[in-house]
């Protein structure tokens, strides 16, 4: 069965109409005066939220690349960081050290997008062509280079304080906390919905097909005329601009950038949210994402109690994590709602 | 004119030479079965011919263009497609998607027609499940079209295999061992359905072992062996050629 088969007739689709209904709540809340106020216990999910929406634009990217199309890509943080510190960069005013620019921030978010694009097109150039063992290999170095570029080049990007004073366009317009956590959510979460329609639309389409011809047999797919490279590169790219773009939000939202949020620890939560959901399956993958965190979640309030100490707690949720993700991958090994034969586990 | 020329072919693996100066030309709408013992070097002319690997010396020309080295997604687009000797189904999608993926020149397969879900892009695509449900049909493969192609039998996937090609509409189909592992009654199918691709103007080579098969359907036996060109001619001459079976039944007998 393939989506194109059960297409609805009309253009419209839910993720799509959400996304906008999103954006425009959120904006409604931004440029009025209509004040929201948040009981103290959902704070915590609200923040939570807002980063959950923002790695959902990193998994599904990464879902493209290695989902649909079988890239190995062990290097995703790199491109949210690039695109994140040239946001910051060119939008900051005065940050305490590295290099502030303090263009309009639309223009920075757009100049974010493009370099982690164009980082992605200078790795898909010099790996893609190569074995799927050698991209994950270039993409993995290329994340720790960029890292160590971050700490040690303090002059332009700041070192490990990073790129502070990047404007907050949110927090600019919205001056009390409750309200601007939740146009926040609103307003990245709505970004995310348009991804995820996005994203939805490529592979639904013959594009999709093509990209799930290459994940299952390459030379097979270049011998029914299709130019594998190309696509393979298509995807690369896309992925890593929406990882960009998440970057990029990121720093907008946070106001300020540091290498200490850019660790391989937030390619490993993305990658581990994409297997535990199900690859090759957008919805899937972000709940996956979802309870990942959702867990992080859970521990903090365990935290509080549980009679022990926060070190032999952290502990414990690692195992739990652990045990979770050994349990998924014995019984499912497609992940929760992935498809085995889809992703052909079960041979 | 020929449609297809080999000429002065050489491919080296290491220190063997698979093909050795192999000079092979194939006329429009012929029928041409090529034959040889293991090692000889069928499969690595197949390769260089449809781009898998490129030779190391020698050039290849389809309807009078230097394609030599070109890569295979070039050569389906201008009418030169394969089978694999070992059937390859992309084994993750359906049958009707393997199908339909080879639907050539598809909108819906850039970006942005993708994005926003054109209205040619949903035209094309209807007309393409029409044209493959209807190969999958002729292939009788239709109530396994929303299966996934790795529960087919060997047979079912030397089908699946024909009817994907079929898409593309090619001018010359280049066939690697079709019955290989097909019962008798599917090989006779499938012999027919060739027969009746070539009749209508398709030009066919067909590397096979099954040579009762092979020698009743084909016009023409080209015979390889150690990379080079053994015997050409009409089946009868060759297969009765004491040079072909002292190479089937001397020392390389299979």
């Amino acid at each position: 069965m393939s989506a194109l088969d059960r297409l609805p007739s009309g253009r419209g689709d839910t993720a799509l109409l959400a996304g906008i209904a999103c954006l425009l709540v959120g904006g409604l809340f931004a440029l009025t005066p209509l004040r929201a106020e948040l009981p103290s216990a959902l704070y915590v999910f609200v923040e939570v939220g807002i980063t959950f929406v923002i790695y959902g634009m990193l998994v599904l990217g990464l879902d493209l690349q290695y989902g649909h199309t079988g890239l190995v890509n062990f290097g995703h943080v790199v491109f949210f960081a690039v695109g994140a510190y040239a946001t910051a960069m060119l939008a900051a005013q005065d940050t305490f050290s590295g290099i502030g620019l303090g263009y309009p921030w639309p223009l920075a978010l757009l100049v974010g997008v493009i370099a982690a694009a164009l980082l992605g097109v200078a790795v898909s150039a010099t790996s893609i062509r190569l074995r799927d063992d050698f991209l994950a290999i270039v993409t993995l170095a290329t994340a720790e280079i960029f890292h160590s570029i971050f700490v040690n080049f303090e002059g332009i990007f700041g070192g490990n304080v990073g790129i502070l004073g990047v404007p907050r366009p949110l927090a600019a317009i919205v001056g009390d906390a409750d309200t601007r956590m939740l146009a926040t959510l609103l307003v990245l979460g709505g970004f995310t919905l348009i991804t995820l329609a996005a994203v939805t639309r490529l592979t639904d389409a013959p594009y999709g097909r093509v990209l799930r011809a290459i994940r299952a047999d390459e030379l097979v797919t270049r011998s029914v005329g299709k130019s594998t490279i190309t696509y393979k590169t298509q995807a690369f790219v896309y992925g890593a601009a929406l990882a960009g773009l998440a970057g990029g939000l990121f720093a907008l939202y946070n106001g300020a950038v540091a290498p200490g949020f850019f660790t391989i620890q937030v390619t490993v939560t993305v990658w581990i949210g994409m297997l535990l959901g199900g690859a090759a399956n957008h919805r899937a993958v972000l709940a996956g994402l979802a309870i990942i965190m959702g867990l992080r979640l859970v521990s903090r309030f365990g935290l509080s109690v549980t009679p022990v100490s926060g070190d032999v707690f952290a502990a414990f949720r690692l195992l739990v994590v652990g045990l979770i993700l050994v349990a998924v991958i014995r019984f499912r090994p497609a992940g929760i709602w992935g498809d085995p034969q889809e992703l052909g586990v079960d041979q | 004119m020929s449609l297809l020329s080999a000429d002065g072919l050489v491919k080296d693996f290491g220190g063997l030479r698979a093909i050795d100066g192999l000079s092979v030309s194939i006329d429009e709408g012929e029928l041409v079965g090529v034959m040889g013992p293991n090692g000889a070097g069928k499969s690595t002319f197949f390769n260089c011919v449809s781009g898998v690997i490129p030779p190391d010396e020698g050039t290849v020309a389809l309807n009078g263009t230097d394609v030599t080295g070109d890569p295979p997604e070039s050569l389906a687009h201008r009418g030169l497609v394969r089978t694999f000797q070992d059937t390859r189904e992309l084994e993750t999608m359906t049958v009707r998607d393997n199908v339909r993926l080879a639907a050539p020149d598809q909108s819906g397969e850039r970006t942005l027609p993708a994005l926003l879900r054109t209205d040619g892009m949903r035209r094309e695509e209807a007309a393409v499940r029409e044209r493959a449900d209807e190969l999958i049909e002729t292939f009788e493969l239709d109530h396994l079209a929303d299966e996934y192609s790795s529960n087919l039998s060997g047979g079912q996937r030397k089908l699946l295999e024909l009817a994907r090609t079929l898409m593309l509409d090619p001018d010359v189909l280049m066939l690697d061992e079709p019955f290989a592992g097909v019962n008798p009654t599917l090989t006779r199918e499938i012999a027919d359905r060739i027969r009746d691709l070539n009749a209508d103007g398709m030009t066919v080579v067909i590397i096979e072992h099954e040579l009762e098969t092979l020698t009743e359907l084909v016009d023409r036996l080209v015979v390889l062996q150690q990379g080079r060109l053994l015997v050409e001619g009409d089946p009868e001459t060759v297969l009765e050629d004491e040079r072909v079976i002292e190479a089937y039944l001397g020392g390389d007998a299979e």
